[in-house]
């Protein structure tokens, strides 16, 4: 373990609300996942009263297609909001008990401090993804037939995916800390942006035939939540002839990852010069 | 004597308001040095700027006479401002973190807890604490591993008398361990009392720097009145270490910068002729020298 990753330790492991806000995450993340087939068929079975041909049921956690499903669900934006309060709050914090100047004062580089940001936030980013392909990984087994067992290493980029989506948007979250410093006012220009002014933006600049080059697909958490954009339901495919993403594409993943560089390099150049 | 800390010409300016006016300063080892100035005086923002908190407009300095890092920071202890500590954190798991930054073993923060005299409240959270307690908290963290350099920044602000004397007590015996310490402060007392050295500022410029004794030195004043006034006024003009008088009413009001011993100065009246009726010492308060070097230099 590093000394920047053992000294953060030390601010997190008694600290309530971090404790508090990340159960309630990954209390939400499993419930969701988990709920998600019944809701789905649910709405299958309210639809299937209007329609002739009644719509069979959809299987979501199969091989290979837990992997999609499972990274389309964890990177929804109602449930990424979670940790990236999490990090904004970690973030703050240091300039609320004004502790990053005590930090500074005591012999840590301002370099240092940010990493030591950034390394919790990779820690964090990783353990996510090994839970969420440990949990695909297990849910897949016990609702896979024997033929689709030996599918079952197909769909896993979709966990290098979602790694990636968490990882940037916890990024945007550090980026919004570090410019805005005050816990209350980032958080609420941070759910602001992600959750309304975006997804306004997205549907203005979204042409009306869906074109995938479209310039909108570049809004950054946009690009984040594209890595993982629908989830794997070969019956959507064949009735409503939609083509689907079926694999991760590298260019998916760039785009966040670009962010996310230009970000971590903002963020080195002005705390490297404004004063605390 | 090895120079610990030099300022060279270090300006800092807020908008409109330039906080620091090419300051330069030299701390050597083994020296208490106090920069005593009122409020405002820029003396938090130069302590700010040698611990890299605030990038200074011009001018630089040295911590070991070399280029100051994060490393020259490790072995400096500060208390700047506010004790600046996690809420939710108890003294010790504050203090281990400040250990980790300094890579230090924690086996020195049970002393200086016992030194602050916070030992018996070292597992409550820092948010229970009195504002005196987090104020020797944050001496004890900064004393941690033993520093050869204590910067404290009006260290006994807001504490009670009895806080007070206990903290000055406390800078004494690190001093007399020969840890270089500098402590800005607005109460000349305070820098009188446990200061070797002194600079003293206003308006982020430096007005004088040296020796206590020999800056802070409290001249005398003393009302006197004799049988024939005229005479006693030629007499003490020319008496060593005469600085000015005025005339109020019947008596005449005389100031030295030196210390006078009155009968001397009586001795002195009568051998010349003067016969005197009236003769009393005053003591100027501190502050008020404090003033009065202020308003000379404005």
């Amino acid at each position: 373990m590093t000394k920047l990753l053992k000294i953060e330790f030390k601010k997190i492991l008694t600290y309530k609300v971090f404790w508090i806000l990340f159960g309630l995450y990954f209390l939400f993340l499993s419930a969701g996942i988990l709920l998600a087939e019944f809701i789905i068929n649910h709405m299958v079975d309210s639809m299937n009263k209007h329609l002739p041909i009644p719509l069979p049921h959809i299987n979501i956690y199969f091989f290979p297609d837990v992997w999609q499903n499972f990274a389309f669900f964890a990177s929804i934006r109602y449930v990424l909001i979670f940790p990236a309060i999490v990090i904004i709050i970690l973030i703050t914090n240091e300039f609320t008990f004004k502790t990053i100047r005590q930090n500074i004062i005591n012999g840590m580089s301002k370099a240092e401090f940010l990493l030591s940001k950034l390394q919790i936030i990779l820690l964090i980013s990783i353990i996510m993804m090994a839970s969420l392909t440990i949990g695909a990984f297990i849910i897949g087994l016990s609702h896979s037939g024997t033929h689709e067992i030996s599918f079952f290493v197909k769909g896993i980029p979709f966990m290098a995916g979602f790694f990636i989506s968490l990882f940037s948007y916890l990024v945007y979250a550090f980026f919004f800390g570090f410019l805005f410093r005050n816990t209350g006012l980032t958080i609420a220009l941070f759910t602001l942006y992600s959750l309304i002014i975006e997804p306004i933006i997205y549907f203005f600049l979204k042409s009306p035939l869906v074109i995938k080059n479209d310039i909108s697909t570049y809004l950054p958490v946009n690009a984040v939540l594209r890595v993982a954009e629908y989830p794997a339901l070969p019956v959507l495919k064949k009735v409503m002839g939609l083509e689907l993403q079926s694999h991760v594409s590298i260019s998916s993943m760039a785009i966040p990852l670009l962010y996310s560089g230009i970000m971590i390099a903002i963020v080195f150049w002005t705390m490297s010069r404004r004063d605390l | 004597m090895e120079t610990i800390l030099s300022i060279n010409g270090i300006s800092k300016r807020y908008g409109k308001i330039q906080a620091v006016n090419e300051l330069s300063i030299e701390v050597v080892k083994g020296q208490v040095f106090g920069i005593l100035g009122p409020n405002g005086s820029g003396k938090t923002t130069t302590l700010s700027i040698i611990l890299d908190l605030l990038k200074a407009d011009q001018g630089s300095y040295a911590w070991f006479g070399g280029h100051p890092s994060k490393d020259s920071r490790k072995n400096i202890g500060s208390v700047i401002e506010s004790p600046n500590f996690f809420p939710y954190l108890n003294a010790y798991q504050n203090l281990q973190i400040v250990a980790d930054i300094k890579d230090m073993e924690y086996d020195d923060i049970d002393r200086v807890l016992t030194l602050t005299s916070l030992y018996d409240r070292k597992r409550s959270n820092f948010r229970t604490y009195s504002f005196g307690m987090k104020q020797r908290l944050a001496i004890a963290s900064a004393m941690l591993g033993n520093p050869q350099v204590l910067i404290l920044d009006e260290p006994t602000n807001g504490l009670d008398p009895q806080g007070i004397a206990q903290i000055r007590e406390l800078i004494l015996q690190v001093a007399d361990q020969g840890i270089t310490i500098i402590l800005a402060s607005h109460l000349l007392d305070e820098v009188q009392k446990i200061c070797s050295h002194v600079a003293v500022l206003n308006k982020g410029k430096k007005l004088f720097s040296g020796k206590v004794s020999e800056v802070l030195a409290i001249s005398d004043s003393f009302e006197l009145a004799g049988n024939d006034m005229e005479k006693l006024q030629k007499i003490l003009i020319e008496f060593p270490g005469f600085k000015s008088m005025n005339l109020s009413g019947q008596h005449m009001q005389v100031y030295f910068s030196t210390s006078i011993n009155p009968e001397e100065l009586n001795l002195l009246c009568f051998q010349n002729g003067v016969v005197l009726h009236h003769l009393s010492e005053r003591k100027r308060s501190l502050e008020q020298h404090f003033l009065e070097l202020l308003q000379d230099n404005q």
